[in-house]
């Protein structure tokens, strides 16, 4: 093959990745600009003829939205930070030592997410309005690390399970101590897995619908006030809806891109 | 790893200035207001409008919460349980408010009912808002029904001498075939896909308009009938219609001519073109017309924090002219009488007049929705719609299939014991599927 048969190729290859995923981000952009009309034409016009903001501008003018968005954030967050304080040193116990019990440990964790929360609802409820963590974005926060515990504590362990031993007893050698050891040479390595872990315990609590609309009443998530019945509205709430859907989780993996491309064998690029 | 450092540590201040803004956003609560909680008004469009037109004249400041109908029994119970209730006012279908009786969770609302003077609120919505009991469980509120919209395009294919305002199911058909034959497409439509509300056609008019019932008489050889004839009127449906959620698009696209929905999700295709559309009553059978009215209504939550507001709420809601207002703002109708005369905007007068076309049709068959399903509700939804898939989608032979779903309808009926409602006859105990 000549060079410039595979930089065609190449850029073939490129032209269909990209499409593959931004063609659905545009249609969708296109449904939520481009007014009531274009939603229920066919065929589109690739082009959107009549720009407006109505959609989007009426979406983010409902009633709490903000507000509802700050308790997600929050929530979110603070599940995030949850479930890295439990996940990462389990992870770590798994990766490191041997001890009994370990595989049933293993095991057991995932049994957390055996448990349907539909059918714990009520005694959790009651004891969550008895402990006074009813309706506050931390008792939301509580639960979703719950659910998202289990994943973090997986992939942190294979994580330090693939990081040589012998780079943390080198450390020791050099007068580290077992934490200090961890902290400078084993966490910086892990660190994109660790990423990756927080992205999925954000999505998750960002998602989550039951338990943030049983466990809340007057501070919503945003998923539980409003996104829960986007799907019963007209089309081009949804598309409205999906956009505004999209851009926590997009604005925060490209926070945390560097680490996932170190993940994936490109670093630092 | 230099480059780290900053991301790090941007990142964890990022992260300690929320937990710091939660701790201290978590006790300042917003002023005390009544938590109104509701199953009704959902979608988003509905519910602003509520919060910002309906509820903004309200003597006492209300925080309209929406709910998913599993969700409202839990909180209300477990705020019960906890002895700290949060939310006064429940807003829900009857249906739905029935459990919440069961397990004493709504107050009496005689006092209340007795001061409300200068309406007068139909009278068997009030009678049914006892819930079976001898003091009134919940005040009605609103009430909402389904319909069908044609596209004007679509009557000069209707058959000769039907009349649009009293179809049969088998004119229906004709009419349907009459355009599919003409322009080559299917042009009917209805909500079978996932968020749709094609159970309660089954439920509210098919059963009942061809069998008179619908656990008793399930799977009975006019139930056989039935499904085998709405096959055949499938062959004239847009295959579309098991991805509709809303009418009112598939209408207004042109996709779909003739279509059946709840009034709300046909109102924008009403309300945006009301001179390229039409709306009539749905189709009767040979059992007469089956339909299905909906009604809401008012609870107040036994130990609310807020009875005597939420009792305000119930007053402000029912006066004519806010029921008025809701219909013109939700599309959902009065409970109370009001002077109809008003200037409703052309959308809202055509379903009006198909609504009271409906109730006043000479076989007017009124059905109720499923009654005592509780936590349920939803398996005997899919009972229907499994049926239809087999019987309609899969071409499976009804006899087979009916005996089979009708096993599962027993096994749901005996689990909740429910008893039968309209149009099945009464029973004593659990409703038999015959």
């Amino acid at each position: 093959m000549t060079p410039v048969w595979r930089r065609g190729l190449l850029w073939c290859g490129v032209a269909v990745l990209c499409a593959w995923t931004l063609v659905p981000i545009y249609l969708l952009a296109l449904g939520a600009f481009g007014g009531r009309e274009i939603v229920s034409q066919w065929p589109k016009p690739f082009l959107p003829l009549g720009l407006s903001l109505d959609t989007v501008g009426a979406f983010l003018a409902i009633d709490g939205v903000w507000r509802a968005t700050w308790v997600s954030v929050q929530a979110a967050a603070m599940c995030m930070v949850l479930a890295l304080l439990l996940g990462v040193p389990a992870g770590y116990a798994l990766a490191r030592f041997r001890f009994a019990g370990a595989g049933s440990y293993r095991l057991l964790i995932l049994m957390t997410r055996a448990f349907p929360v539909a059918i714990l609802a009520l005694p959790l409820t009651v004891s969550f309005i008895n402990l006074g963590l009813y309706d506050t974005p931390f008792g939301v926060a509580l639960l979703h690390a719950v659910l998202a515990v289990p994943f973090a504590t997986l992939v942190c362990a294979s994580l330090f399970q693939g990081i040589p031993a012998e780079l943390e007893e080198a450390a020791w050698v050099f007068g580290c101590s077992r934490f200090t050891g961890f902290l400078r040479v084993v966490l910086p390595l892990a660190l994109p897995g660790i990423a990756a872990a927080s992205i999925f315990a954000f999505v998750l609590s960002w998602n989550e619908v039951f338990a943030a609309s049983v466990l809340t009443v007057r501070h919503r998530t945003l998923t539980a006030y409003l996104l829960s019945v986007l799907s019963e509205s007209p089309l081009h709430v949804q598309f409205a809806g999906g956009l505004i859907l999209i851009v926590p989780s997009v604005l925060f993996i490209f926070l945390v891109r560097r680490r996932l491309f170190a993940m994936w064998g490109i670093g630092n690029r | 790893m230099k480059k780290a450092a900053p991301f790090r540590r941007s990142f964890a201040a990022a992260l300690a200035g929320l937990l710091l803004g939660a701790a201290a956003w978590a006790p300042a609560a917003r002023a005390e207001e009544l938590v109104f909680l509701s199953t009704q008004l959902r979608p988003i469009e509905s519910a602003q409008k509520m919060r910002t037109q309906i509820l903004a004249g309200a003597p006492v400041p209300t925080n309209f919460v929406t709910e998913q109908p599993p969700q409202l029994g839990v909180h209300v119970r477990a705020e019960a349980q906890a002895g700290k209730p949060v939310s006064s006012l429940i807003g829900g279908l009857h249906g739905e408010l029935l459990p919440l009786a069961g397990t004493r969770n709504l107050a009496p609302l005689d006092d209340v009912l007795g001061s409300l003077t200068n309406r007068q609120i139909n009278p068997a919505m009030l009678e049914a808002g006892k819930l079976g009991g001898s003091q009134q469980l919940y005040i009605p509120w609103m009430q909402a029904t389904y319909i069908m919209v044609a596209n004007k395009q679509a009557l000069p294919f209707l058959p000769a001498g039907a009349d649009i305002n009293a179809l049969t199911y088998e004119q229906l058909a004709q009419w349907a075939g009459n355009i599919q034959e003409k322009t080559g497409k299917r042009l009917l439509g209805f909500p079978a896909g996932p968020t749709g509300l094609m159970p309660r056609f089954f439920e509210g008019y098919l059963y009942p308009s061809f069998t008179g019932g619908v656990v008793r008489s399930f799977r009975s050889p006019d139930a056989e009938r039935m499904w085998t004839q709405f096959r055949d009127l499938w062959k004239f449906v847009n295959p579309n219609s098991t991805n509709y959620g809303f009418m009112q698009e598939p209408l207004l696209s042109g996709d779909v001519w003739i279509a059946f929905d709840h009034v709300a999700r046909l109102m924008d295709a009403l309300s945006r073109k009301p001179d390229d559309f039409v709306a009539f009553p749905a189709p009767a059978g040979p059992k007469g017309r089956g339909w299905m009215p909906v009604v809401a209504g008012l609870s107040i939550a036994n130990g609310a924090p807020a009875a005597a507001e939420a009792a305000k709420l119930i007053e402000y809601l029912t006066r004519p002219a806010v029921q008025i207002e809701t219909l013109k703002a939700v599309a959902f109708f009065p409970v109370v009488q009001v002077e109809m005369s008003v200037d409703l905007d052309p959308g809202l007068r055509l379903a009006a007049d198909a609504v009271a076309k409906m109730g006043a049709a000479p076989d007017s068959l009124v059905s109720a929705l499923p009654i005592g399903l509780d936590q349920r509700g939803g398996e005997f939804d899919k009972l229907f719609m499994d049926t239809f898939q087999r019987v309609v989608l899969r071409g499976e032979p009804p006899r087979a299939v009916l005996d089979r779903q009708g096993e599962a309808m027993k096994r749901i009926i005996a689990d909740t014991k429910a008893a039968c409602w309209a149009p099945d006859a009464r029973s004593d105990g659990p409703c038999p599927v015959e």
